[in-house]
């Protein structure tokens, strides 16, 4: 089963590829004129753990901007991703910003990773809209143990579980359930044809198969693994975009939900350790 | 080190948990005389999650123990236990309620403030800090607490808590119908407490608590495990469940195992929400 919905996942990304290097949202021209792709949390937290040199593994990476951003900054990276195109894509960039020496970039889904590359890193990194497309997040803490060097760095900056929550209805003055925290293994089934950096397209490839992951279903199979937790940390707002009516953009560019700017946590970051 | 609760605020939660004593020591829910006849007041949850690091002579702190019947309950299990609450009629029947049943001499209580707790324990130490049921609600200095965990804990101890979840402390029912929505605050807001009426207690919804008020604090994961990280501890486990010992609606639902559960309209359960959670943490010994 996991297989079908990997399959079906799969077909959306890849068509969506092309879309996103046009998207204002990626905003790929001005990356090749030296603009960082990285919101102000991840080099904030990740940033003084990322030197020249540090080997950075990016999981999930779509079509590479985050990962050459890391580039830039010195690491030499690898990103992967399960989306052939998505590769071709960042291998591409790579090329044209002459980064490719110290970026590679590995088509896999994250869980058969260990049987397609090699080596141990640093930092593993992963961020945004990548939790929902895992529906097995105990293998996945697994992948991430096996590649980190002991005394490496995992880090994630992602959506909040709690930001999926809130009906489509839902107003400043009543804030209602409309999807699931705990999803028990089986995914929602979404038939959309637009795309989230461009609700204009229409996709070929519009059915997905998506997770809401909890806080210990994402923490637990970490501390299991032997990672050391260093720090939890939630913001009421997001600088990515999600494509929810509830939500507005605020002056500084970020997103919060209407009404609750303060209150309502639509981000969190994990940085854990492995110690041996 | 100035209060971090003010003044008003504690003497307002005082009041209140001195009445509640009094209408728990009666209730169906705390069921002291099954308690008396030798029935443990813990869940199966702590007795799974907890209960194989309590041996014979094992020393547990009980914090915010209320009129303490988890506290005995370790008591029986062989451990020795010292129970603390703010609330001088709650730790009044503690203690006669272990002295009836023949516990006294592994069963202390100390009258106090959570954030005097120091002044009372002085350098005495723990295997196990226990905390559970609706407690971290009536702090608004997670730091504080988490610091006075750490400071009362061996090398190599056990930090345990179960706890009502910061997600379903911002719900509120929909009027008029049997469902939920966030209506409080889902991050901290130490300098925003909620302030309630109140209107019965958890343990007797029916009960008189006429002119009686509650001020509460939101708190978030973050929050929490940053305070016990902060402190030196590490974080061992992170469990979350969809129900909650005690009704926050009459319109809940009470299992055989005696969990409460948000009922889904059709006549089953919801299972898809989080109204509790569980955490481990030691301090690590070197």
């Amino acid at each position: 089963m996991l297989d079908d919905y990997l399959k079906a996942n799969l077909a959306n990304w890849d068509e969506a590829v092309s879309l996103h290097v046009g998207a204002e949202m990626y905003d790929v021209e001005g990356f090749k004129k030296g603009r960082c792709s990285l919101s102000a949390i991840e080099v904030d937290e990740l940033g003084p753990s990322v030197r020249e040199g540090t080997t950075l593994l990016h999981l999930q990476c779509h079509f590479g901007l985050d990962t050459l951003s890391w580039a830039r900054q010195g690491a030499t990276v690898t990103g992967i991703d399960f989306s052939g195109e998505g590769v071709a894509t960042a291998r591409s960039l790579a090329e044209e910003l002459g980064l490719s020496q110290r970026a590679t970039f590995v088509q896999s889904d994250v869980y058969h990773l260990p049987e397609v590359l090699d080596g141990r890193f640093d930092v593993v990194f992963t961020s945004w809209g990548v939790l929902l497309w895992l529906g097995d997040l105990e293998r996945w803490a697994q992948v991430i143990a096996h590649f980190l060097k002991p005394g490496g760095v995992f880090y994630i900056a992602e959506f909040h579980p709690y930001a999926f929550l809130l009906a489509d209805d839902s107003t400043r003055d009543s804030l209602r359930i409309g999807y699931p925290y705990f999803m028990h293994g089986e995914p929602q089934r979404f038939d959309e044809p637009g795309d989230y950096a461009d609700p204009e397209a229409t996709l070929r490839h519009t059915v997905t198969f998506e997770w809401n992951h909890g806080f210990a279903e994402v923490i637990d199979p970490l501390l299991r693994e032997g990672l050391r937790l260093d720090f939890l940390h939630e913001f009421p707002y997001t600088p990515e975009g999600l494509p929810f009516p509830f939500l507005e953009v605020c002056a500084d560019g970020l997103q919060r939900v209407k009404g609750h700017h303060e209150d309502f946590p639509l981000s969190f970051s994990l940085k854990m350790t492995k110690e041996r | 080190m100035t209060d971090p609760i003010p003044a008003e605020a504690r003497a307002t939660n005082l009041r209140l948990w001195n009445a509640w004593t009094r209408v728990h020591e009666k209730s169906a829910f705390y069921d002291v005389e099954g308690f008396r006849a030798g029935a443990t007041s813990l869940w199966p949850l702590e007795l799974e999650e907890l209960g194989p690091l309590v041996h014979e002579g094992t020393t547990l702190l009980h914090l915010q123990c209320h009129f303490g019947l988890d506290t005995p309950s370790w008591a029986r299990r062989g451990a020795d236990v010292v129970g603390l609450d703010l609330s001088d009629e709650a730790v009044a029947l503690a203690r006669r309620l272990a002295d009836e049943v023949g516990l006294s001499r592994r069963a202390e209580f100390v009258c106090a403030d959570l954030y005097d707790a120091d002044a009372h324990l002085g350098d005495r130490l723990f295997d196990i800090v226990f905390v559970s049921w609706g407690a971290i609600e009536w702090l608004p200095d997670l730091e504080r607490w988490a610091g006075i965990v750490a400071r009362h804990l061996t090398l190599g101890g056990t930090f345990y808590l179960a706890e009502i979840h910061p997600f379903a402390g911002g719900l509120d029912e929909v009027p008029g119908e049997h469902d939920v929505r966030v209506k409080y605050h889902l991050l901290p807001a130490p300098d925003h407490p909620d302030v309630e009426p109140i209107e019965g207690s958890y343990a007797d919804r029916s009960a008189d608590t006429t002119g009686l008020v509650a001020y509460g604090w939101a708190h978030s994961f973050a929050e929490i495990i940053g305070a016990l990280t902060g402190a030196g501890l590490r974080v061992e486990h992170l469990h979350e469940f969809p129900t909650s010992p005690a009704p926050f609606w009459d319109w809940m639902v009470r299992d055989e195992a005696r969990w409460w559960w948000l009922p889904d309209g059709e006549g089953g359960l919801r299972k898809d929400l989080p109204l509790s959670f569980s955490l481990c943490a030691t301090k690590p010994a070197g």
